[in-house]
C-alpha cells in the first residue's frame, strides 16, 4: 500500500516554478510546495512573489528557522538585523524580511503562520491552506536545534500564541482593510508572536479561471490530458494558420 | 532577374509595415523574396531598415548591394549611400541636411561617412551623398513629400502629423511603378492591409501620388504562379512547427529575438473550433529560470512542453537544463542566437552560442542540439525537436539564428505540410502504483510515467531507478551510463544524412565546412565559383549532438583545403568537428559584426582563400 503521492526534489529556490508548471499543465493534481526560508524567500523570492500574483491554486509551506542549516548555519533572509546565531562569525548585517507581509502584498489569498511544536494547530492550518482555492502560504516557525541558538524551542514557547484574527474577506470593499490589518498584525514579533490565519480571500479569481478566460475548455481540457496524435498523426492542424500567411 | 530593394527610416515610423506591404505586393506579382529585418535595441528613433531580395526563382542569400534604396528622411541616405547601384528615392527637402543633423546615427559612424564623402571631394549633406551615388550611375528620384502630402491633406480630414506617416507608402508605390508592377496590385494590397477606412483612404491617395512620380525602368510585370505561396519568418515557423508537433505548454520571458514566437502561439493558442477545443497554455514568467523550470514541471505531467529564449536567457536556464538532463525530462529549448557576449548585439545575428549550447549546464548529461540551416527548415526541425525530446527523454536545444528568425521568405505552401511526419512519444508505461521511472532497459531509455499516474520520485541528486537519492558507487556508475547511453541510441537511430549534408561535386578539391544560416549564401557562392573553376563543395552540419562523426569524417576526406565559414570569432563548429573527428580546417572565413553573410563578400573571401591561401578572412559587410 502506498500513498498516491509523488515527489519532485527540485533545484534549490525553484520549487515554486516547477510546481507552477505541474499545476498549470495538470490542474487535477494537488500541489504542495515545501521550501525553506533561504530557498523560498532568498534565492527563490522572485518565484514566491510571482506565485502570489498569479493566485495559482498551490500551497507554499515555508519551513522557517532563520538559518541555512545544510551549509552550516549562515543567516537566512528571515534572521533579524544584528542577530548572531552560533555559527555566524559576525552579527547579521541584513534586515530580516517579514514573510507574512511579503505574501500579503504579493497577492497570496491565504496567508497563515504555524508553529512546528504545535503539531495539531499546524496540521489544521495546512489542511485549510491546501483546501483553499488560490495561492496559499504558511509560514511555519521551527527552531533549528543545530545552528539557531537564538530562536530556540524555549524562545518560541514563551512567545507563540494562537491569535484570533478576523482575516476573512467577505466582500470586495473589505479586501484592502483586511490586508492592512493583517500586515499590522504580522509586525507583532518580539514579545508575542501570533499564529493562525492572517488573511483569507476566495473572491480573487484563481489562475485557472484566468486561463479559462483565454482557453474556454480549460481546466477540463488541459496540457496533460490533451490528445496530440492519433496513430501518430498530429491532431493539431496548422494549415489554416499557414494559409493565413498566403501571398499568392 | 534578381532585384534588391531596401527601405529605411527611424524606428517607429512604419518601416516594417511598408516593407511588409512591398513584400506582399512583390509576392502577389509572382516573385519570391528573401527579406531581412534589421533594427536597433530601441523603441523609437534609431535607424531600422528592411532589405528585400526578390526574383522569379529561389532566393536564398542576402546581398550587400541594393538596386533601389527607398528613403523618406536623410539618415537612411547616410547609412546606405555606398551600397546603392541603380535608384535612390529620397526627400528633396532633405538635400541640404548635413550629416551632423543625423542625430540617431552613432557619432563614429557619422564621422566615418563624412570622412568617406570629403575624401572623395563631396560635401557632407544628404544632397552630396545623392550626388556621390549619381556620379556612379545611380538614378536619383527626388520626391517633395511634404508638398505631395499637403495636397492629400486637403482631401482627407486627418491631421498632417498622421498624414506625414504615409511617406513610406509613397516610397513603396513609387518603387512599384519603377519596377513595372501594376498600380492595381499596389492599390489592392493597400486595401487589404489597412482595415481602418480613413487610413486605407490616406494610403490609397499616397500610393496614387507615389505611383505617378516614376515611370517603369524595370520590366517586371509579374510571373504567373499556379500554386499557393506563403510569406513567413523563422519565428512564426518555429511556433507552427512546435504546434504541429503537439506542443501544449510554452513558458517564456520576453527577450529579442525570441518573444515573437511565444506571442504568436498565444495569439493562436486555441486549437480548433467550439468550447471543447484544446488549447496551448502560454505563460509569461518572471524570469528565464522560471520559464525553463515551469516547462520542466509541465513536461513531468506528460504534456509536450517547451520554452523559447536567446543567449542571456539561455545562460539563466543552464541550471534547469542540467536538472532536466539528470531527470531525463523531454524538453525543447528553442534558443534564438544573437550577438554576445552579455547583451552584445541584442538585435543582430551570430553563431556564437554553438559551443555554449553543447556544454551549457553543469555535469555531463545527454542532449540533442540541432541548428536550422534556412527559414523553411525551421518548421520541420521544430516539429522534429518535439519528437526527439520525448523519444530520447532528454533536453533538445534548437538553435535558430536571428538571421533566420527575422528573415521573411516566400515558401510554397505545400512544402509546409510534411505529410510523413508522425508524432513519436517514445516509451511510455501506463502502470500505476509504485513506479520505477528510471528502470534500465538496456538502451538507456526507460518507460516514461507521468505525475499523477502513481507514486513517482524525482531528484536532482543521483538516484536509483525509483528516483530515490543514492550515492553508492555501483548505482552511480549504472545510472550515469544508462543516461549517457541514450546518446548512443540516438546516434544509432537518427540517420546521419539528416544530420549532415554535402552539396556540390564530390570531386571538388576544396571543402567548405559550415552550419546553420550560412547554407543559402554558400550554395549561391558555390554556383558562382564553380563556373570559374574555383571548385568547392559544401559540408553543412545540422545536428551537433548526437554528432555524426563517421559521416562527417567521410565527407571531409580528401579535401585539399577545408574552409570553415561561420558567424563567430573562433570557428566553433570547426573546433567541434576537430574534437570529434580529429580533422582540422585549414582556413577560416568568419563574420561576427552582427550582420548575416552577404553573397558578394563570401564569394570574394572564398576566392582569396582558394587562390591565395589566405588563412583567416574576417568579413565586415
Amino acid at each position: 500500500m502506498s500513498l498516491p503521492v509523488s515527489g519532485v526534489h527540485t533545484l534549490h529556490g525553484r520549487a515554486i516554478a516547477f510546481a507552477s508548471g505541474i499545476k498549470i499543465a495538470n490542474p487535477e493534481l494537488t500541489v504542495i510546495v515545501n521550501v525553506g526560508d533561504g530557498d523560498g524567500l532568498g534565492i527563490g523570492v522572485g518565484h514566491f512573489v510571482s506565485a502570489g500574483r498569479r493566485n495559482l491554486d498551490i500551497t507554499v509551506l515555508v519551513h522557517n528557522n532563520g538559518v541555512y542549516g545544510l551549509t552550516k548555519g549562515q543567516a537566512s533572509p528571515t534572521l533579524k538585523l544584528g542577530e548572531r546565531t552560533k555559527s555566524l562569525p559576525k552579527p547579521n548585517i541584513n534586515s530580516g524580511i517579514n514573510p507574512i507581509a511579503l505574501a500579503l502584498t504579493s497577492g497570496y489569498t491565504f496567508v497563515a503562520r504555524a508553529y512546528s511544536f504545535d503539531t495539531k494547530g499546524e496540521a489544521e492550518i495546512i489542511r485549510a491552506a491546501v483546501k483553499h482555492r488560490g495561492s496559499s502560504f504558511v509560514d511555519i516557525l521551527q527552531p533549528c536545534p543545530t545552528y539557531n541558538d537564538i530562536n530556540t524551542k524555549e524562545w518560541f514557547d514563551k512567545r507563540v500564541y494562537k491569535a484570533d484574527m478576523d482575516g476573512e474577506v467577505k466582500d470586495e470593499p473589505d479586501q484592502q482593510e483586511k490586508i492592512i490589518a493583517a500586515i499590522r498584525k504580522s509586525y507583532e514579533w518580539d514579545e508575542k508572536i501570533p499564529v493562525g490565519v492572517f488573511y483569507r480571500n476566495e473572491l480573487v479569481p484563481p489562475f485557472q479561471e484566468r486561463i479559462r478566460g483565454n482557453v474556454p475548455s480549460y481546466p477540463g481540457r488541459h496540457p496533460a490530458n490533451s490528445v496530440i496524435e492519433k496513430d501518430g498523426i498530429p491532431t493539431t492542424s496548422v494549415s489554416k494558420l499557414i494559409a493565413a500567411k498566403r501571398v499568392i | 532577374m534578381q532585384v534588391t530593394w531596401t527601405i529605411g527610416g527611424p524606428q517607429g515610423m512604419g518601416v516594417d509595415t511598408s516593407a511588409t506591404l512591398f513584400g506582399n505586393i512583390v509576392c502577389s506579382a509572382g516573385f519570391r523574396i528573401y527579406g531581412e529585418r534589421e533594427y536597433h535595441s530601441n523603441i523609437k528613433g534609431r535607424h531600422s531598415f528592411f532589405k528585400i531580395v526578390f526574383s522569379e526563382g529561389n532566393v536564398r542569400s542576402m546581398v550587400r548591394a541594393t538596386d533601389i534604396l527607398a528613403t523618406f528622411e536623410p539618415q537612411t541616405i547616410f547609412e546606405h549611400f555606398t551600397e546603392v547601384r541603380k535608384f535612390v528615392i529620397y526627400d528633396k527637402a532633405a538635400e541640404s541636411t548635413d550629416i551632423e543633423k543625423a542625430n540617431f546615427m552613432e557619432p563614429e559612424l557619422r564621422k566615418e561617412a563624412a570622412t568617406f564623402l570629403t575624401a572623395r571631394g563631396y560635401g557632407t549633406t544628404a544632397g552630396e551623398a545623392v550626388r556621390y551615388m549619381t556620379d556612379r550611375g545611380v538614378k536619383a528620384v527626388p520626391v517633395s513629400y511634404r508638398q505631395l502630402l499637403t495636397e492629400i491633406s486637403r482631401n482627407i480630414k486627418l491631421p498632417y502629423t498622421v498624414i506625414d506617416r504615409s511617406r513610406n507608402t509613397v516610397a513603396v508605390s513609387a518603387s512599384c511603378a519603377l519596377l513595372g508592377i501594376s498600380k492595381d496590385s499596389v492599390l489592392n494590397m493597400i486595401r487589404s492591409t489597412f482595415r481602418n477606412e480613413s487610413f486605407a483612404q490616406l494610403n490609397l491617395h499616397a500610393a496614387e501620388a507615389g505611383y505617378s512620380i516614376l515611370k517603369k525602368e524595370f520590366d517586371l510585370p509579374g510571373v504567373s504562379v499556379s500554386s499557393h505561396r506563403v510569406l513567413v519568418d523563422g519565428n512564426t515557423l518555429s511556433a507552427l512547427g512546435k504546434m504541429y508537433g503537439g506542443l501544449r505548454f510554452q513558458s517564456y520571458y520576453p527577450i529579442t529575438p525570441a518573444s515573437d514566437e511565444s506571442t504568436y502561439i498565444e495569439a493562436n493558442q486555441i486549437l480548433g473550433e467550439g468550447p471543447d477545443a484544446d488549447g496551448i497554455i502560454v505563460i509569461q514568467t518572471e524570469d528565464e529560470i522560471s520559464a525553463i523550470n515551469m516547462a520542466i514541471g509541465s513536461a513531468l505531467t506528460g504534456a509536450r512542453s517547451a520554452t523559447a529564449t536567446s543567449g542571456p536567457g539561455f545562460s539563466l536556464m543552464s541550471e534547469g537544463l542540467s536538472w532536466a538532463g539528470m531527470n531525463e525530462v523531454p524538453l525543447v529549448v528553442t534558443n534564438y542566437v544573437r550577438g554576445g557576449p552579455s547583451t552584445g548585439l541584442p538585435t543582430r545575428s551570430g553563431q556564437e552560442d554553438l559551443q555554449f549550447a553543447l556544454h551549457a549546464g553543469h555535469g555531463e548529461f545527454p542532449r540533442i542540439v540541432l541548428a536550422s540551416c534556412d527559414v523553411e527548415e525551421v518548421f520541420g526541425d521544430a516539429a522534429w525537436a518535439m519528437n526527439l525530446a520525448e523519444k530520447y527523454q532528454t533536453p533538445v536545444v534548437h538553435l535558430i539564428e536571428k538571421a533566420l528568425a527575422n528573415a521573411f521568405v516566400t515558401i510554397d505552401e505545400e512544402r509546409l505540410s510534411i505529410p510523413d511526419y508522425r508524432i513519436e512519444r517514445g516509451r511510455i508505461s501506463r502502470e500505476t502504483g509504485i513506479l520505477h521511472r528510471f528502470a534500465n532497459e538496456g538502451d538507456g531509455i526507460s518507460p516514461r510515467v507521468f505525475l499523477g499516474q502513481g507514486s513517482i520520485f524525482y531528484t536532482g541528486d543521483e538516484h536509483n531507478d525509483r528516483g530515490h537519492m543514492r550515492e553508492y558507487s555501483s548505482n552511480r556508475i549504472a545510472m550515469y551510463e544508462k543516461r549517457m547511453k541514450k546518446l548512443d541510441t540516438a546516434d544509432r537511430e537518427i540517420p546521419a544524412e539528416r544530420r549532415v549534408q554535402s552539396y556540390g561535386s564530390a570531386d571538388a578539391g576544396n571543402i567548405i565546412l559550415s552550419w546553420g544560416s550560412t547554407r543559402g549564401v554558400l550554395l549561391d557562392a558555390l554556383d558562382i565559383l564553380n563556373k570559374e573553376k574555383t571548385e568547392c563543395r559544401l559540408v553543412q552540419i545540422k545536428m551537433f549532438s548526437p554528432f555524426p562523426a563517421e559521416q562527417v569524417s567521410r565527407l571531409l576526406e580528401g579535401g585539399k583545403m577545408i574552409i570553415a565559414v561561420e558567424n563567430n570569432y573562433s570557428a566553433q563548429g570547426a573546433a567541434y568537428v576537430r574534437e570529434r573527428t580529429g580533422i582540422s580546417t585549414s582556413n577560416e572565413i568568419l563574420k561576427f559584426n552582427g550582420m548575416p553573410m552577404f553573397l558578394e563578400e563570401v564569394v570574394d573571401a572564398l576566392r582569396l582563400v582558394v587562390e591565395k591561401n589566405e588563412r583567416r578572412v574576417i568579413l565586415n559587410g
